[in-house]
């Protein structure tokens, strides 16, 4: 499983940017699906990975943030509705060991989340004992390379209204990281500023 | 003094809330029973009894689905039921299926040609059901909070609070998003879901737990359960798009590109062929099926000769709608060109029409008619005034009798009376004249208007 994820990534066509100190890579798959990552240049941390995939229909759709965060640009005319600014806000922010997941605009105390990991249907299930938050979401990571989902890894924290939920990366895991960043490192990224422009 | 303004806030709130009358909206459907047959007085629909039944076969053979490019031609005098037949076929058809509407004049534009726009409207009449990943956000509604600025102009913004069992959220309304809240009476207690790409809100019913037994409501009115989990959730929903759509969908220019192209509105002929091969290869997988509708052209007398020899050579393409055209003219001349052919359409095109023809109505229908009016309206008249206006509506016309409705009612309302009698019938046919009498009019008086004496040149010449 890890392999043709590897695979996958190795033989799309990649295009690759140094800038801000960030390595920023834009991959585009065969069937036209279209990824971007970021990494720091320095910890190589993943600090963005977002999908932008075609609709059935043939449309072009929005890119998809699956880790990281980006300033929401929505237009209210446009769009017509929107998450109010005062709700929780879900953000995934992996560190070198673990996965994590910050919940912003979260009052409760601890001991009102409850969040446990449904391995058969490979979804982690956060709830309040007050009804007013309630979310499941997946580790795509771990279904990319295989690896089972369990309880035990998972740890939830809570302070200044921000619930932070880690799960601990697998060693296989942390494996498939090295060789992928091995991979990176061998592309060639062109500098942001100094972009070969010679005026005849 | 405060309780007089808040008495003005709720009649501002009540305007939005009455559905306007328009000249068919008592028509509910064909009016036909399980046999085809038509019944003399049902769903709005009066008299024309052999032209309903034969609308009631062509929407049988709609919705078998096969046939594809068939025309039919309803062919009347005016004021003889067209429209409202037409009307009728969309009503029963029900909403799955693509009913356009156009007039004949509507396709003469200087933005597109003719043809396109002809061409748009077939692809709109022709529905691809697929299956599709959407985005919605299902909930019961807590509260919607709308406030107007307080200068009494400018954007409104709002509030929506849903809920599941499990969770609560609140959303920011845009000006669309509220207008169509308010379109679907929206209220706290309502079961909503609304699809996040288009805005589209669906009510499904009311909350079990805001069921009360001193509650008036309709006998449509639905208990369905909250929604639990999460209140966004990723759908795969079954939904008919129209292959025009497809094709908006798929011309956009993208990106900054879409800043230098000067959009016209016209679709690419390549894009289409792509969307129809794309249409095929779903339907050989099994992805999709085509659901083929109804393309409608009033006053199609209005369309001139290349449009119907673009007709002529559309039909027969096996992605082509069923296509129902109205015209009330006898033989004149086909437009664009010196020839006159019968309802101005050309011998070639009729040929490949079935004609069905409406007559004019008789008296016990034109009572009928206007008895239905009256309702839809909400008139009260008096069994005298009923016939009177029946006589003037045989005499003059249908539509002439039906306008006097409304008139006479706002005299009776004036005379503060409860009931239109035949006295406020007689005011109102003074005060307005019929076609007939005017023209009368006309020629009594035709040396006093202006221009008069162009006429007798253009005679003489």
């Amino acid at each position: 499983m890890a392999e043709l994820w590897i695979n996958k990534l190795v033989s799309a066509q990649k295009t690759c940017l140094v800038q801000d100190n960030k390595r920023k890579i834009h991959f585009t798959f065969s069937d036209g699906t279209e990824l971007v990552e970021e990494y720091d240049i320095k910890s190589d941390e993943l600090l963005v990975r977002k999908w932008k995939k075609k609709s059935t229909l043939g449309g072009v759709g929005k890119w998809e943030i699956e880790v990281g965060e980006q300033p929401s640009q929505f237009n209210l005319e446009i769009d017509g509705l929107a998450e109010s600014t005062a709700n929780p806000v879900f953000v995934r922010k992996d560190t070198k060991t673990n996965f994590q997941w910050r919940i912003r605009n979260l009052p409760y105390p601890l001991d009102n989340y409850k969040v446990t990991a449904k391995p058969d249907q490979g979804k982690v299930v956060i709830s309040t004992v007050n009804k007013k938050y309630y979310k499941t979401f997946e580790i795509p990571d771990l279904a990319r390379c295989g690896l089972p989902l369990e309880q035990e890894p998972l740890e939830i924290a809570h302070a200044n209204s921000t619930l932070l939920i880690s799960y601990k990366k697998p060693p296989a895991f942390l494996a498939v990281e090295k060789k992928l960043q091995q991979e990176f490192k061998k592309l060639k990224a062109s500098k942001d500023g100094d972009v070969d422009c010679a005026p005849s | 003094m405060a309780a007089p303004t808040v008495e003005k806030v709720q009649e501002i709130r009540e305007v939005t809330r009455i559905e306007r009358i328009g000249a068919h909206s008592h028509i509910r459907g064909l009016g036909l029973d399980d046999a085809l047959e038509a019944r003399q007085v049902s769903q709005g629909m009066v008299g024309q009894v052999k032209a309903r039944k034969a609308a009631g076969v062509i929407l049988e053979i709609i919705k078998e689905g096969k046939i594809a490019g068939r025309g039919i031609l309803i062919a009347g005098q005016p004021g003889t039921g067209k429209t409202a037949i037409a009307m009728g076929m969309a009503q029963a058809l029900g909403t799955d299926t693509p009913f356009t509407s156009i007039a004949g004049s509507e396709i003469f534009s200087l933005e597109m040609s003719k043809t396109e726009a002809l061409t748009q409207s077939f692809r709109k009449s022709i529905g691809v059901r697929i299956k599709e990943e959407t985005e919605i956000i299902e909930g019961e509604i807590v509260e919607v909070q709308i406030d107007r600025p307080a200068t009494g102009t400018g954007a409104k913004v709002g509030k929506l609070t849903l809920k599941t069992t499990e969770m609560e959220t609140i959303y920011q309304l845009g000006q669309k998003m509220i207008e169509s809240l308010t379109k679907e009476k929206a209220q706290a207690g309502d079961i909503v879901t609304i699809d996040k790409a288009t805005g589209k809100i669906t009510k499904l019913g009311r909350s079990f737990t805001r069921a009360r037994d001193y509650d008036a409501m309709g006998a449509q009115t639905k208990f369905v359960q909250c929604p639990e989990g999460e209140l966004q959730k990723r759908k795969e929903v079954v939904h008919t798009v129209t292959l025009h759509e497809i094709d908006v969908i798929n011309s956009r220019t993208q990106g900054f590109l879409a800043l230098f192209s000067g959009d016209t509105g016209e679709i690419k002929s390549e894009v289409r062929e792509q969307i129809n091969s794309k249409v095929a290869e779903w339907r050989e997988e099994g992805k999709a099926e085509i659901v083929p509708g109804v393309l409608f052209i009033d006053e199609v007398h209005m369309l001139d000769i290349e449009c119907f020899s673009f007709l002529n050579r559309a039909l027969e393409s096996d992605m082509a709608p069923i296509l129902i055209m109205a015209t009330n003219r006898g033989i004149t001349r086909i437009r664009g060109t010196h020839y006159t052919s019968p309802h101005g359409i050309p011998i070639d095109l009729l040929d490949r029409l079935v004609i069905i023809s409406t007559s004019p109505y008789e008296e016990k229908e034109i009572k009928q008619i206007l008895k239905i009016r009256c309702e839809e309206e909400d008139v009260e008249m008096s069994d005298d005034a009923l016939t009177v206006l029946t006589r003037i509506g045989m005499e003059t016309s249908l539509r002439y009798s039906i306008q006097l409705i409304t008139a006479a009612n706002l005299v009776c309302r004036k005379r503060k009376g409860t009931e239109v009698d035949v006295d406020d019938i007689k005011r109102v046919y003074t005060l307005f004249l019929d076609e007939s009498r005017s023209t009368q009019f006309l020629k009594e008086y035709q040396q006093e208007f202006m221009f008069n004496e162009n006429t007798d040149e253009m005679e003489t010449s």
